[in-house]
């Protein structure tokens, strides 16, 4: 799951820009990997790949600040 | 007097020193603070060899230091030059080598993307406020702040000497450097803090990045009225529901922002649950607001006043007009002209035209620019001489805006000169066929275009993005068409997508869009 996230966003959100790796801690929506299109884009494949609904309430930083912190709300909704 | 934006600061740091100038999350800047490392920059920079007029890049992504960034250049007698952080490194690399950018200020956030950007780059002497494995000068903001201002020698700056140049994307060709001077700058924060009424109370959340020339109301605005403006991170404007958290937490009183901003905001009707009670401005500018988020919009804040905003980047703002009730029902006016500001209404051979008649808008301002960097060609074709007297000229900026005076006097916003088109002999105009497309309720957002189907044969396309839970295919569209447009008005090709492709600024990205559909048409 961590890994089809970091693919995902390094090659279709960060434009190609991205020498390196991302990092389960790199902050994808300050430091620009992601730009506001690329968020609802993000939203969207998380919705299709792993078969859930986000709420406009669930759209909130502490969800989708960085990988870490996508697979942690991913976890708590499977409860 | 103030002469120079640098004053702004000096002024308002020494009528009152604590009142918070910026603020990030939990980060604040009081206005004697702010003059202190402003100072602090400047003397780093002087030292460094940056000299009158000199171009000095900031590169950041939202950030408190973007504040002290800009005065720091400034009050060396720098030239700020802002750079999105978020473009491809190509475009960075023009803009470095268009206006010869020797040194850039920046942050540590944008460490990997500054690396990968400077590294085979020989033009860049040195960066400030991130220190780099390059092999190029660096020094953090911990270590400029350290700086005790000894032997500082302040620079003489004046009105007419540049403050900024902001590179505009252009719909063809390469980008262009609007400049701005000291004087133009500072207008712009008289008159738009006069028409305001901006107050040393005001909370203003400052959403437009620094590239972007409406960013200049929180950075020059804001400050010249002693108010407070709140630089919202990267994050929140992404997330609109922690934006609209923030919105509450912080009572904000000013907004100004591209419509599309606001209509995210409205999205899941969460804002309905917040208090912003305190909001009596909302500036929206740089695309047409739909009415009906409009309209949503004016119930939910009755007690805020809605401002349509209009302004090309070369002259700032130069009209306005406040939303009234009437107006809800058909285009809202871009307005009049405000002070020290005049326009003209041409045609193509620079005629005056009559009342009610379209023609290009041309505008003559204290908040006008001086030209475009390194291009007098530009610069000399985008404006117009009126002889006043043998001596005296009035210097007017060509919009190259479509506009009309309504019945009450005020102006009426077309469309771009280039967006009426002829399609087998019939004269299109291509916003009045995004304006029918968007009165069908499943629609919001919508952008026609023409499109060279093969050579010589043209037509008429739309991309249409819906609102969740419609479900409308192109077929159903032509249909709604056919009573409202004439048959060759009505788009050929009809595209739903499920998101549009943005500029940075938060306008639909055309061009990109176009080649998409275009991408679409062949495929088929």
């Amino acid at each position: 799951m961590e890994q089809i996230l970091k693919d995902f966003i390094r090659e279709q959100l960060a434009n190609g820009t991205l020498e390196e790796e991302i990092d389960i801690e790199d902050d994808l929506l300050g430091s620009g990997i992601v730009d506001s299109l690329g968020i609802t884009r993000l939203i969207l494949f998380i919705e299709n790949e792993f078969g859930i609904k986000i709420p406009p309430e669930d759209m909130l930083i502490e969800n989708f600040m960085t990988v870490g912190h996508i697979l942690d709300y991913l976890s708590r909704r499977k409860q | 007097m103030l002469e120079t934006l640098p004053q702004i600061i000096e002024n308002s740091a020494r009528s009152h020193p604590e009142r918070e100038a910026f603020r990030f999350g939990s980060k604040a800047l009081a206005y004697s603070e702010l003059e202190h490392r402003m100072h602090q920059l400047a003397d780093h920079l002087i030292r460094i060899g940056v000299k009158k007029g000199d171009r000095v890049g900031v590169y950041m992504n939202r950030c408190i230091e973007t504040a002290i960034a800009i005065y720091g250049i400034m009050r060396a007698g720098g030239v700020y030059v802002p750079l999105d952080a978020m473009t491809p490194h190509s475009r960075t690399l023009f803009l470095l080598k268009d206006c010869s950018i020797a040194h850039i200020v920046s942050t540590r956030s944008q460490k990997k993307r500054l690396t990968s950007l400077l590294t085979d780059t020989m033009v860049v002497e040195s960066v400030i406020g991130v220190t780099l494995d390059l092999n190029i000068k660096s020094i953090s903001w911990d270590n400029l702040f350290e700086n005790n201002l000894e032997n500082y020698q302040p620079v003489a700056i004046g009105p007419d000497d540049l403050a900024y140049i902001m590179y505009t994307s252009g719909s063809t060709g390469p980008p262009k450097g609007i400049m701005h001077t000291h004087f133009s700058g500072l207008s712009y924060a008289r008159l738009s803090a006069d028409l305001y009424g901006v107050h040393h109370l005001d909370r203003f959340a400052s959403h437009a990045p620094l590239h972007f020339d409406i960013s200049t109301f929180g950075f020059f605005t804001v400050p010249y009225a002693g108010a407070t403006s709140i630089i919202l991170s990267d994050a929140h404007v992404k997330m609109p529901f922690s934006l609209a958290q923030l919105l509450e937490k912080e009572q904000i009183t000013i907004w100004y922002s591209v419509p599309l901003a606001l209509i995210q905001l409205l999205q899941g009707g969460f804002l309905e649950q917040k208090d912003l009670k305190s909001i009596r401005w909302v500036l929206f500018g740089g695309e047409n607001f739909a009415l009906k988020y409009l309209k949503t919009f004016t119930k939910l804040w009755p007690h805020a006043t809605f401002c349509n905003v209009y302004g090309p980047a070369e002259v700032n703002q130069c009209t306005y007009h406040n939303v009234v009730p009437d107006d809800l029902n058909s285009n809202i006016p871009i307005g009049e002209v405000w002070s020290d500001t005049s326009f003209k209404i041409m045609d193509k051979n620079y005629k005056e035209v009559d009342d009610g008649i379209t023609g290009q808008l041309l505008i003559q301002s204290v908040t006008m620019m001086r030209g475009y960097w390194n291009n007098d060609a530009l610069t000399k074709k985008s404006t117009y001489i009126e002889k006043v007297t043998p001596t005296k000229n009035n210097i007017y900026y060509c919009t190259g805006d479509m506009v009309y005076k309504n019945e009450y006097g005020k102006l009426v916003f077309v469309g771009r000169n280039d967006r009426q088109v002829k399609i087998r002999g019939y004269r299109i105009e291509m916003n009045e066929v995004e304006s029918i497309l968007l009165r069908h309720e499943g629609v919001q957002e919508a952008a026609v275009f023409v499109i060279e189907k093969e050579e010589g044969v043209k037509i008429l396309a739309a991309a249409l993005l819906l609102f969740p839970l419609f479900d409308i295919d192109s077929k159903m569209m032509t249909k709604f068409c056919r009573g409202l447009l004439p048959q060759h008005s009505i788009p050929t090709m009809i595209e739903v997508l499920p998101y549009f492709p943005r500029t940075s600024s938060g306008k639909i990205d055309r061009p990109t869009l176009l080649n998409r559909i275009t991408d679409k048409l062949i495929d088929a």
